[in-house]
């Protein structure tokens, strides 16, 4: 009988478990959180809000200046419209008067983690200066913080490893703002962007010698290219020698006319001078180009 | 005849050039060269009642005596589930997410828990950021060596890393992905959360699992023959209940030539099934099992994990070269070439010498037995070597061998993706130990303990009998000195490795004023630096330009006395002829 019942029980939790992937399709609300103080609020499943602040109000605000409420959605889905994400807010930017009372209602649509966190908030209100919301999706979080008085911008960003750098970025302005933030998706420009060449020199021509980027035919690296640019200037060279000799030499018979061959000696020993210092000159440069 | 002074001056000029070969000259002084700043043998900060022995949450953990031990917290978390601890457990583990582990149900009522759900997520460290110019989160293999790697890490909370003004990754965030352990016959539901930007999946290679679950999903993680492959923030879960012990292997099967290498593979251990068997779910970082199984507290001391990895830097840069996936994807999957490649790095436990002294020393006593599980993860064939000790390989790929018939040898060798169990015993009768000391072991293919090609690298670590450990876990040495093994100009080949030893006067250190020559010249073989290449070229084409006006002025003074010229030719041609 023991025996039968375990069956059941197996039989169960093996079913169950390819449900547990289709139930996932609602959005959970998670609001039974347990207050661990200081505003950091948590569930078993995930969700959690850190620097909670309903009621203390931050130096320089004598009153609350209004309770205003946002909803923030996250997800895949909205990496949509910014070519070259992944995962995206539905908006990037979000605008309050100073001292306002914020609610923020945080959504996410995927099937995994994502963060709203926020950066820079007065330190002895706000625990490492972040106010924070994380929840597992599909599910929502809701969490209060009250803003400073200065006009500032603050960086709002999920913290998971890439997802920021992949289009999860926004910022909250108060008041008239402050300095903006690289990278915002449809906001602003990367510090570093990207190379959208023919091909990737970095990645191409150290996994494959024989493509040739654009980079690699300005400056040839020492492959099959580099004989034939030799070649080229061999041939500069001796077209150089065959035509300009004539030249040169009827140059240098006006210029010698009349000089005694002493003369002529002394002049070729100062230009030999001079190239000389030239070149002492060019190798030094070089050495310290190599240097570097 | 005004053309005879320029001839004149010509020839003495190239004389010049030519002239100083007689003269005595006397090879360049040695030079010291300054081996920056060293980083102390340990740095990771722990409390040291982290590497006692202790009891947290009713768990046992074994005393851990290296410099960097588990967190005892985590240990807990991993045993009893994050469903069974308190909450002050949960906020002492390194970020643990609180739905991380959930065990519940005795279902055979032998008093521990039979359904298991594990929660993974997909983390990248030392990965590219639009923002600067370094990587983020960050996760050094040796001093200053930052590859990018994708790992299956356990499902953590808050910051990826350790603090907002840290680029340093959280603990759990770490090469290799986390061995996972279950106990035979156990339920167990594998949750993958894709937090990557890239399709991934798991492969449960050697553990029983069925190739269907029971709602007719796919469960054998391989995208052409079971289920299509999890995307960017999707989850599945994998339902098993292995019915077989064994070191087992669990790995991404998505375009699984770059993924594998890239560090979505760990090891899977099932435990034998005992009563009250609460077994350790996850050893981050691998290395020892500070609550070992049951069934191998019958029959062993201590318990190690061992997992090897090789790393083409190549391969590791494609991540931190752009910050578009799909400039990211094309490097990878369309114009990477595996069978070009060439791994310039070797991994012990996700580090390289000297970082594997910090964490992946086997500490041992005289007259122990110790389990070690090895799992080979490189590309090419792995030859462990055990100094002063011959240890004996008891299962194969999981599978026990005939107990007769195991082999007790000194260098264990496992083909790609191979698993062995070796049973080290350190009882000192010349066979199985030497007796007492620091034994270094090791992968005896020789690049292996390199690290790109400097050594000694690679995946090099110790057997050190605990008589010769000091309490911040650093090794007693009877060698030389460690501390150019941790700097950045070791391994950036800047540091001539005998300079200091041979003598007061450098024998073997560098010639003055070619230090940075050398420099260049191995950069050169590696045909990387592009200033390098730049000058080579600048130089040549100056050359072949000289010898093309040498050629044209030759060419011109022979159009000159093209006559005479011919009159020689003449000659000479009427004197062949007349020869005949």
């Amino acid at each position: 009988m023991s025996k039968f019942k375990h069956f059941i029980v197996l039989g169960a939790f093996l079913g169950a478990s390819s449900a547990f992937a289709a139930e996932q399709r609602e959005i959970v609300e998670h609001k039974l959180l347990m207050d661990h103080g200081d505003g950091h609020l948590m569930d078993m499943d995930g969700g959690m809000v850190m620097g909670q602040n309903k009621d203390k109000l931050p130096g320089g605000c004598d009153k609350i200046s209004e309770d205003a409420e946002i909803t923030v959605r996250a997800g895949h889905k909205y990496s949509k419209n910014f070519p070259g994400t992944m995962f995206a807010f539905d908006k990037q930017e979000w605008r309050v008067k100073p001292c306002t009372r914020l609610t923020v209602h945080f959504i996410n649509e995927d099937n995994i983690r994502h963060q709203w966190m926020m950066h820079g908030l007065p330190k002895f209100l706000y625990d490492k200066g972040m106010f924070h919301l994380e929840v597992t999706g599909p599910g929502k979080i809701s969490g209060t913080l009250i803003l400073p008085r200065e006009d500032k911008t603050y960086l709002v960003h999920c913290d998971i490893a890439q997802h920021m750098e992949k289009g999860m970025k926004g910022q909250l302005v108060v008041g008239k703002g402050g300095a903006t933030f690289p990278s915002i998706p449809g906001l602003t420009d990367f510090a570093i962007p990207d190379n959208y060449g023919p091909t990737s020199q970095t990645a191409t021509a150290a996994v494959q010698p024989s493509a040739i980027s654009p980079k690699a035919a300005a400056q040839p690296a020492p492959s099959a290219s580099q004989p034939s640019s030799n070649t080229g200037t061999f041939i500069i060279g001796i077209v150089l020698g065959l035509f300009a000799t004539p030249f040169l030499i009827g140059h240098f018979k006006e210029r010698f006319k009349g000089m005694s061959s002493k003369d002529v000696a002394l002049y070729g020993a100062n230009i030999g001078k001079s190239l000389f210092d030239q070149a002492v000159h060019l190798v030094t440069s070089l050495y310290r180009n190599l240097r570097k | 005849m005004q053309t005879r002074p320029l001839v004149f001056l010509f020839g003495s000029a190239l004389l010049a050039v030519s002239s100083g070969a007689g003269a005595v000259t006397s090879p360049p002084p040695s030079a010291k060269v300054q081996i920056g700043e060293a980083e102390p043998f340990c740095n990771s900060g722990v409390p040291g009642e982290w590497r006692k022995a202790q009891t947290i949450e009713g768990v046992t953990i074994q005393e851990s005596r290296v410099c960097n031990p588990d967190n005892p917290a985590d240990v807990a978390a991993f045993v009893k589930g994050t469903n069974n601890i308190s909450m002050q457990t949960l906020m002492d583990t390194s970020n643990l997410a609180a739905d991380a582990i959930t065990k519940t149900n005795d279902m055979d009522g032998d008093g521990d828990p039979d359904h298991i759900i594990i929660k993974l997520e997909i983390m990248e460290v030392n990965g590219h950021s639009p923002d600067f110019a370094g990587v983020v989160p960050t996760f050094d293999i040796a001093p200053g060596i930052q590859p990018g790697f994708w790992v299956f890490a356990p499902k953590s909370r808050d910051m990826s890393t350790r603090s907002f003004a840290s680029v340093e990754a959280n603990p759990l965030l770490r090469m290799p992905s986390a061995p996972i352990r279950v106990e035979q016959g156990d339920v167990v539901w594998l949750v993958v959360e894709n937090t990557h930007y890239f399709p991934h999946s798991i492969h449960l290679h050697g553990v029983d699992h069925p190739y269907m679950d029971h709602g007719g999903e796919g469960n054998d993680g391989v995208g052409q023959t079971s289920q299509m492959d999890i995307m960017p923030g999707q989850s599945k879960t994998y339902v098993i209940r292995p019915r077989q012990p064994g070191t087992m292997y669990y790995h991404c099967h998505v375009q699984p030539h770059t993924h594998i290498p890239m560090g979505l593979a760990g090891m899977f251990i099932v435990e034998e099934n005992r009563p009250n068997n609460w077994v350790q779910t996850f050893n981050v970082g691998a290395g020892q099992v500070r609550h070992p199984s049951v069934a191998v507290s019958e029959k062993f001391n201590q318990e190690y994990d061992l997992h090897y990895q090789s790393v083409d830097k190549e391969l590791h840069k494609l991540p931190q070269s752009a910050n578009d996936p799909r400039l990211i994807a094309r490097a990878m999957n369309q114009e990477y070439d595996i069978t070009d490649a060439t791994d310039d790095y070797f991994l012990l436990n996700g580090r390289s010498f000297p970082y594997t002294l910090r964490e992946s020393l086997v500490t041992v006593n005289p007259n122990e037995k110790v389990k070690l599980r090895i799992l080979n993860g490189h590309t090419e064939t792995l030859a462990v070597h055990t100094h002063g000790h011959k240890a004996t390989e008891t299962h194969y790929d999981g599978v026990e061998q005939n107990p007769g018939a195991q082999v007790t040898r000194d260098v264990y060798m496992l083909a790609p993706a191979q698993r062995l169990d070796l049973s080290l015993n350190t009882t000192d009768d010349g066979l199985h130990s030497f007796g007492s000391g620091v034994w270094m072991f090791h992968d005896h293919v020789e690049k292996s303990f390199t690290t790109n090609g400097m050594g000694e690298g690679g995946s090099i670590s110790l057997i050190v009998y605990k008589s010769y450990l000091d309490e911040n876990g650093a090794p007693k040495t009877h060698g030389m000195d460690l501390k150019q093994y941790f700097t950045k100009e070791f391994w950036d080949r800047k540091i001539p490795v005998w300079q200091d030893w041979a003598d007061d006067w450098g024998s073997l250190a560098e010639p003055a004023g070619t230090q940075a020559a050398s420099v260049t010249t191995a950069a050169a073989v590696k045909s990387k630096s592009a200033a390098v290449t730049a000058t080579d070229n600048s130089s040549s084409p100056l050359g072949s330009l000289f010898n093309g006006l040498l050629f044209g002025i030759a060419g011109y003074v022979l159009y000159l006395y093209r006559e005479r010229v011919l009159a020689v030719i003449g000659q000479i041609a009427s004197q062949a002829k007349g020869k005949h």
